[in-house]
């Protein structure tokens, strides 16, 4: 065979490829090979550098979020109904106010509100139709708005329908009708599109599941909802949709989604999220197809009976945040080895562990809840005095009840939370806020702040026991739009592409027939995204993550100057790397690998020392656009931004964007209450000064969190 | 079996792949290690600085997958691992380095942070790191016109065929938006982007 290299016959098929090409050749290829693989493992290690700061950022504000949620219902549960400042935020606890339906079909009615000549938007007719929904999304395509009257027409339909779902939706596909099934969305109607686009319409020959998470972050989710919904009522057994995180109108304060109601509809905004509030606390809670195939937001935990969760009274939990009033005297001893409290910082994404100390403790863990969380091992300890410094601090009356004795000192208005509802919360809480880990067990969620970690074993322990083979879920963004767990037996699947960032990732959607085996479709929204090189799309999301990064270290200006002075007892101005590291971690808690990432956030080094305060200097994010004397208040403001605006937003019942002074003031003492710090009723005087009044002394709370946006003055592109 | 020609300079180029495990392989001048079959990790000294460590550390952990951060990775991904650190070994170095584990333990075996420095440290030590040029010449050997440019679908074809082969997936990434519509490579505009890698 003319094969110079080799004789034998085994050796002759290769060998007649190879001879065709010369050592050289072979010595190149090498070469080429080993220099590529260097240069994508290079990009794989930023790669994972970059996905961690998001998901730690983004974690961390979900626990801040629960962290904050859990402190009102510290207050809530403690102190006198007579106190004004609880009247703030009592309201966001009246979660099932006792009204018949047909006073709500009156507050929600649209038939009052006129469709004026000027409107160029689409207009609906009911009952709703396949054409009046393809019209619905083609109008949404063109960016067109609808109208509130047709909002509250379709809000109002939807309601009725939900009502008479059940918790958990059986399904069925066989030889001639798949299923698809998405999951998160987050307001993102460019992949919603593209979905459609690539799979078709939803209709009874093409049944769909949307897994949650359709609103917050993006900016159109009232219209993702809007599609959803209408197909909702034109196919209701082929178009199923499940309860997320996100389906919770308190999560929505902070992610964005009623900061988008308010924005397109201020007048009817309000009745808007109020029935939303409603639609959301009735979503199903789960589906399973073919009784094999279990499809639900976040996942399960150890203790997850879908019997139980099929009989619980899914609509009382309007916000999963908040677990029923319990009495506080059943909290056991149940501290926590010191890793878990408001104080202590949050847990490395779970990826990524911390090897810090805490960690070779977790299996001893005794599981949590939400319920015995951060509050419980401040309440162990000294509670009266606790008491005494929280009231003093919030400015609360000086009258409180003991702990122990809360039930006379509820508010009328939940009384109803019966004792029994621990537990169904428990369970809906699991479904909605978990997360798979990959190490057996089931332990309290502590990154996200709900639901918990669940291990492989618990994962074949629940399918075994309900006899079902497969679990999907979502709750998680994935580089490609999914991924397998559990040995198979877990698959996540994540809709919105580009979720961090222009190119942080793919979106994915699943076909599913008869034999129950999963088919993906892959895509991201962005046409400019597609043909982006894979060190572009990296450099993309970094550059991104970086500047969230530097965000962060921004805010904790004054923490991080005071932690790195610790080492640098001479003041010298400069401390080593290893030093620089520790200290950063040390302040901001996000579990990242600092020395990585040293390079790219520090400029220079000089002889291995970091120049500190040089640094930070050059950190400059924003300039106030307001004057303020006291500069520790602009810190607290831009480290809590999410949480003050949060807390503005619960204090605004009327949803009007405006407070009053002495909200506003209440606001801060609520705030530095939640943070334990104590802030002069002389700055807040000042700080409400300094902004222009021009409506009767209200303040404007979105031109007020505009003014303190952070904006990254170093960026350069 | 293919007689091996031994490239004084390359030393790690000639193995072609063969079904039948390598010989114990010849001397190689750039390496120091003392028995000739396997790297003995015990005698390499570690010679990076604590910090140098503590940075490899903290990559290290980015590529921990285990449950509570046991810092260990799995066989497989040692190799990435050290690239990403910047250097460069074949793939069959790190073969070497880890004993030769079968194919089936690649992903299941782990490794530890305290057995992944000696072998990163060997690598380190390696002359024959290949840099950025040797891509270059590496590119220009099938550069038939000798114009900058090369075939897309040979290109394709050698890496996947030829040396340490590369998978589809892998090749594609490489060549992602850089043939033109005559299936041509212009490799100096690629190069001009992406000089010096990441």
């Amino acid at each position: 065979m003319g094969c110079g290299m080799g004789k034998s016959s085994l050796q002759e098929k290769k060998c007649t490829r190879v001879s065709i090409y010369s050592v050289p050749a072979i010595r190149a290829a090498l070469l080429i090979q080993r220099w590529y693989r260097q240069y994508v493992a290079r990009l794989e290690m930023r790669r994972r550098c970059t996905w961690n700061i998001f998901q730690s950022i983004e974690y961390a504000g979900e626990q801040d979020q629960i962290k904050l949620y859990s402190f009102f219902g510290f207050l809530m549960d403690h102190f006198t109904p007579a106190s004004s400042e609880r009247n703030l935020i009592s309201h966001i606890f009246r979660e099932n106010e006792i009204c018949r339906d047909t006073e709500w079909e009156r507050y929600f009615c649209y038939k009052d509100i006129e469709v004026p000549d000027s409107y160029t938007g689409p207009h609906l007719t009911f009952p709703m139709t396949f054409c009046g929904v393809s019209k619905l999304v083609e109008a949404f395509k063109q960016k067109q708005q609808l109208h509130a009257r047709y909002v509250l027409q379709i809000l109002g339909e939807t309601w009725r329908l939900l009502r008479i779902l059940p918790n958990i939706n059986h399904v069925s596909v066989c030889q001639t009708k798949e299923i698809t099934i998405c999951g998160d969305l987050h307001g993102q109607l460019e992949d919603l599109l593209l979905i459609f686009y690539k799979n078709g319409l939803p209709s009874s020959e093409k049944p769909y599941i949307f897994n949650g998470d359709f609103v917050d972050r993006g900016k159109s989710s009232l219209e993702i909802l809007l599609i959803l919904f209408g197909f909702l009522l034109v196919y209701p057994n082929d178009l199923h949709l499940n309860r997320g995180n996100h389906e919770d109108h308190i999560v929505n304060l902070r992610y964005g989604f009623t900061k988008e109601i308010l924005g397109k509809y201020r007048v009817h905004g309000k009745k808007i999220l109020k029935l939303l509030q409603k639609i959301f606390s009735w979503l199903p809670l789960a589906t399973v197809i073919n009784d094999k195939v279990l499809v639900v937001h976040g996942g399960i935990s150890n203790s997850t009976d879908l019997n139980v969760v099929s009989r619980v009274d899914r609509h009382r939990y309007v916000s999963v945040l908040r677990p029923p009033k319990v009495v506080h005297q059943t909290l056991n001893g149940n501290r926590n080895e010191g890793d878990n409290g408001p104080a202590e910082g949050r847990r490395r994404v779970r990826s990524l562990t911390n090897h810090s100390s805490a960690l070779p403790q977790r299996n001893s863990l005794p599981r949590r809840s939400l319920q015995n969380s951060s509050i419980s091992h401040q309440l162990s300890s000294s509670v009266e005095d606790e008491l005494k410094r929280r009231r003093r601090l919030a400015g609360f009356d000086q009258t409180y009840k003991n702990a122990n004795g809360s039930d006379s000192d509820s508010d009328p208005d939940f009384a109803e939370a019966p004792e029994a509802n621990g537990h169904d919360w428990k369970q809906i809480v699991n479904l909605l806020w978990s997360d798979p880990m990959p190490q057996n067990g089931c332990i309290s969620n502590e990154v996200r702040g709900g639901g918990c970690y669940w291990g492989p074993d618990v994962t074949e322990e629940v399918l075994g026991r309900h006899n079902l083979q497969l679990l999907i879920r979502s709750h998680e963004c994935k580089q490609d739009g999914y991924e397998f767990c559990h040995n198979r037996r877990v698959l996540t699947i994540f809709s919105a592409s580009n979720y961090y960032e222009v190119g942080s990732n793919r979106g994915a959607y699943i076909r599913m027939g008869a034999d129950l085996v999963p088919h993906f479709i892959q895509y991201q929204a962005s046409r400019t995204c597609r043909d982006l090189t894979l060190r572009q799309s990296v450099g993309w999301t970094e550059r991104s993550a970086l500047r969230a990064l530097r965000e962060q270290l921004f805010v904790h200006k004054s923490d991080l100057i005071r932690a790195y002075r610790e080492f640098d007892p001479h003041h010298t101005g400069k401390i080593s790397m290893r030093h620089w590291a520790s200290a950063t971690e040390t302040v901001l808690k996000l579990g990242l690998p600092w020395r990585v990432l040293r390079s790219q956030l520090v400029s220079r080094t000089h002889y291995g020392m970091v120049d500190y305060q040089q640094w930070i200097k050059e950190l400059s994010i924003t300039e106030p656009k307001l004057e303020v004397s006291d500069t520790s208040i602009l810190e607290t403001m831009y480290k809590n931004h999410s949480n003050l605006e949060t807390i503005f937003r619960i204090i605004d019942t009327d949803h009007s964007g405006l407070i009053s002074l002495e909200e506003f003031r209440q606001t801060w003492k609520l705030l530095s209450s939640h943070l334990k710090m104590e802030i002069s009723d002389k700055a807040i005087t000042d700080l409400a000064h300094s902004i222009d009044f021009n409506k009767d002394g209200s303040i404007d709370i979105n031109e007020f969190m505009e003014a303190f946006r952070l904006v990254d003055l170093s960026a350069h592109g | 079996m293919a007689p091996k020609k031994v490239e004084p300079k390359k030393t790690e180029v000639k193995k072609v792949e063969a079904k039948k495990e390598e010989p114990p392989p010849p001397p190689k001048p750039a390496e120091p290690e003392p028995k000739p079959p396997e790297v003995d990790l015990k005698s390499i000294v570690v010679e990076f600085t604590p910090d140098q460590v503590e940075e490899f550390k903290d990559a290290f952990s980015l590529f921990d997958q285990t449950p509570t951060g046991e810092m260990k990775i799995t066989y497989a991904q040692c190799g990435d691992v050290m690239r990403a650190l910047g250097h460069n070994p074949t793939n069959n170095e790190v073969l070497k380095l880890l004993g030769r584990p079968k194919a089936e333990e690649l992903n299941i075996k782990l490794l530890d942070f305290d057995n992944f420095l000696p072998m990163l440290q060997h690598v380190a030590r390696s002359k024959e790191q290949g840099n950025f040029e040797d891509f270059v010449e590496g590119l220009r050997v099938f550069d038939k016109e000798g114009n900058g440019t090369v075939m897309g679908a040979e290109l394709r074809h050698v890496l996947a065929t030829l040396g340490e082969k590369m998978t589809e997936d892998e090749v594609d990434r490489l060549m992602a938006g850089q043939e033109d519509a005559n299936g041509h490579i212009n490799y100096t505009d690629a190069l001009r982007h992406s000089r010096g890698g990441v």
